[in-house]
């Protein structure tokens, strides 16, 4: 007890979470009398599995896109094909944010690569201040729920550690997050349609000339979500294999077609995003370890018993779900957040009858609002920063979104069928 | 690196090292963007494949997160919950700062130790993974990346401690970007 409460404090002062999970393993193991190098072992583990290939190279991909003139390219088709509605350009931001955060993994890098050609030119189409800001601030983790974002994937490798029957499919994550992504995307629209009705209008009518420019543009880009959402989501391609493509292509198309990346730069993209995927990939390997340890000691099925004799209706369960995952978003960064609660929550929520595939919805539509949650929500300070705004104006300014949101979270949380409507068994 | 007491042959070394990591990490990135599409090329095409490919790619993936991971933990760029230490004032952050370093060195020297024992054991054990490299070889990036990420926290120990020794005046937290 105290040995945890001394890793609390560890990980509160500012310890590298890895470095967290792998003493709580330590802990663990030799509490059991367990020879340590079973930890090494663990780790080992991340050679051993071929889905995890697709995290390094969709990182990769995700990194040359952001580095090249690619989000100009896409926030130009999109306003070329949806900036004739009225609030078109709000539902551009929307809709470019979400898939471009779907290729690059919502760290961050949307609301910098994105946001820094949206913002302005929501300011110049005199959309109001403050809603611009709530709008980009939002829109950086928007996505998170489509193929192939990085948590999703991560979800389902640590589910697959779980070692559940029938085992947690990664298609069908893929599946599940479709239509609540789809819902946040077309809520917030709404409601960005209804709040900027009369006071701004891009003018432009429909342009049937800037459409086509648009698109041979990005002629060379346009293939990629065909392709990979295709492919993945219509079983042609393995997950890892999507990502090899994707990663050669981008590679291929943004260097050696387009030259916006000189030839020489590409060895500090290549190392940019490893310290994001290295940063990820020993926070998943030391778990490995802890949650061998958690099973092994059968930790998730005491608890389960200990709230069960506490709280027995599913909703009450789900509710608390809701109010614990919005707090651990505001704390934590998805990626640990993942590895550390998984496997933790995952036995208990089946106790509750919830779906595994559900639960990942759910897990990710909550720490989605963590990046906005205030007063410590990531994407709150990275906008704060970004447009030099007063982070107490950003908080203002992101409130009505925040409440949308979390109102998709309550349906998505409430109505199962959402998120498994497309899973098929 | 723009400390001014590491000056001359030093800051060099230090400045090769990091050359020589980005150019590792590179490699083992390049290797695996080209090799993982060759293998669903010689599918596709020729209903064929490499053998040793597909367990290549796999401890490619490993070694290029543990090479990320010694990469990150230059500039303590690991993934922490940073939200406290920024709310203190500046010689209790860097007491802080300097406990959560040599926690941090601890935990990896620890885990580089018994990683090194489970390579030495598997050695015994002589295993030939693919293209008659032996597993311990493979297994060998562990004990290693510890091994520098613990050196690396060790050394980022000083410039925090001297704040605290009072011989530095404290930094602001840096911003977010």
């Amino acid at each position: 007890m105290t040995a945890s409460l001394l890793l609390l404090l560890a990980a509160l002062a500012g310890a590298p979470l890895f470095a967290v999970i792998a003493a709580s393993a330590l802990l663990g193991f030799s509490r059991e009398e367990v020879d340590l190098s079973v930890v090494a072992i663990e780790i080992y583990r991340l050679a051993e599995m071929p889905v995890l290939l697709a995290i390094p190279l969709f990182t990769f991909a995700g990194y040359v896109l952001g580095e090249s003139q690619a989000p100009g390219r896409l926030v130009r088709l999109t306003n070329a094909l949806l900036g004739w509605l009225s609030g078109g350009l709000a539902i551009v931001s929307l809709a470019a944010c979400a898939l471009f955060t779907a290729f690059t993994g919502a760290s961050g890098v949307t609301i910098v690569a994105l946001g820094a050609l949206l913002y302005p030119a929501l300011r110049e189409a005199h959309y109001p201040e403050r809603f611009s800001l709530g709008l980009i601030t939002t829109s950086g983790s928007l996505g998170l729920l489509f193929a192939p974002a990085l948590p999703l994937i991560l979800y389902g490798v640590v589910a697959q550690q779980m070692n559940l029957d029938p085992p947690v499919k990664i298609d069908d994550l893929f599946a599940a997050g479709l239509i609540p992504g789809l819902l946040m995307v077309v809520l917030l629209s709404l409601y960005s349609m209804w709040r900027v009705r009369g006071v701004a209008r891009t003018g432009a009518a429909f342009s049937a000339r800037e459409a086509w420019a648009a698109v041979r543009e990005s002629a060379w880009e346009i293939p990629l979500p065909v392709v990979v959402l295709g492919g993945i989501y219509g079983g042609v391609f393995a997950l890892s294999e999507a990502a090899a493509v994707t990663a050669l292509y981008v590679l291929i198309v943004e260097v050696v077609i387009r030259r916006e990346i000189p030839l020489r730069q590409v060895p500090a993209v290549m190392r940019e995003s490893m310290v994001l995927v290295g940063a990820i990939l020993i926070i998943l390997g030391v778990s490995l370890a802890s949650t061998n340890y958690l099973i092994d000691t059968e930790v998730p099925t005491q608890l389960f018993e200990m709230i069960r004799a506490r709280i027995d209706s599913k909703l009450t369960f789900l509710i608390l779900l809701n109010v614990f995952l919005l707090a651990l978003g505001m704390m934590l960064d998805i990626f640990s957040a993942l590895v550390i609660v998984v496997p933790i929550i995952l036995p208990i929520a089946i106790g509750y009858g919830i779906h595994p595939v559900h639960l990942g919805i759910i897990f990710l539509a909550n720490m989605q609002i963590g990046y906005i949650t205030p007063p410590v929500g990531m994407n709150l300070f990275i906008s704060s920063y970004r447009f030099r705004r007063n982070v107490l104006d950003v908080y203002r300014a992101t409130v009505p979104f925040f409440v949308i949101l979390l109102l998709t979270v309550l349906v998505i949380t409430y109505w199962p069928a959402l998120s498994l409507f497309l899973v098929g068994d | 690196m723009s400390d001014p007491v590491r000056q001359g042959g030093l800051a060099r070394a230090i400045h090769l090292l990091h050359r020589v990591e980005d150019t590792i990490l590179a490699l083992l990135l390049g290797a695996m963007i080209l090799l993982a599409p060759l293998q669903i090329f010689l599918r596709v095409f020729f209903d064929a494949g490499l053998t040793w490919a597909d367990p290549m790619i796999r401890v490619l993936v490993l070694w290029v997160g543990m090479f990320g991971a010694i990469s990150a933990s230059r500039g303590d760029r690991h993934i922490t919950v940073d939200v406290f230490p920024r709310l203190l004032p500046g010689r209790a952050r860097a007491a802080a700062s300097v406990a959560v370093h040599l926690f941090t060195v601890t935990i990896c020297g620890l885990l580089a130790w018994h990683s090194w024992r489970f390579v030495q054991s598997e050695r015994e054990f002589g295993d030939v993974a693919f293209l008659g490299v032996p597993t311990w070889i493979l297994q060998s990036v562990l004990p290693f990346a510890f091994a520098m990420i613990a050196l690396r926290y060790a050394l980022g120990t000083f410039p925090q401690a001297a704040v605290l020794l009072g011989l530095r005046e404290p930094e602001e937290p840096e911003a977010l970007s």
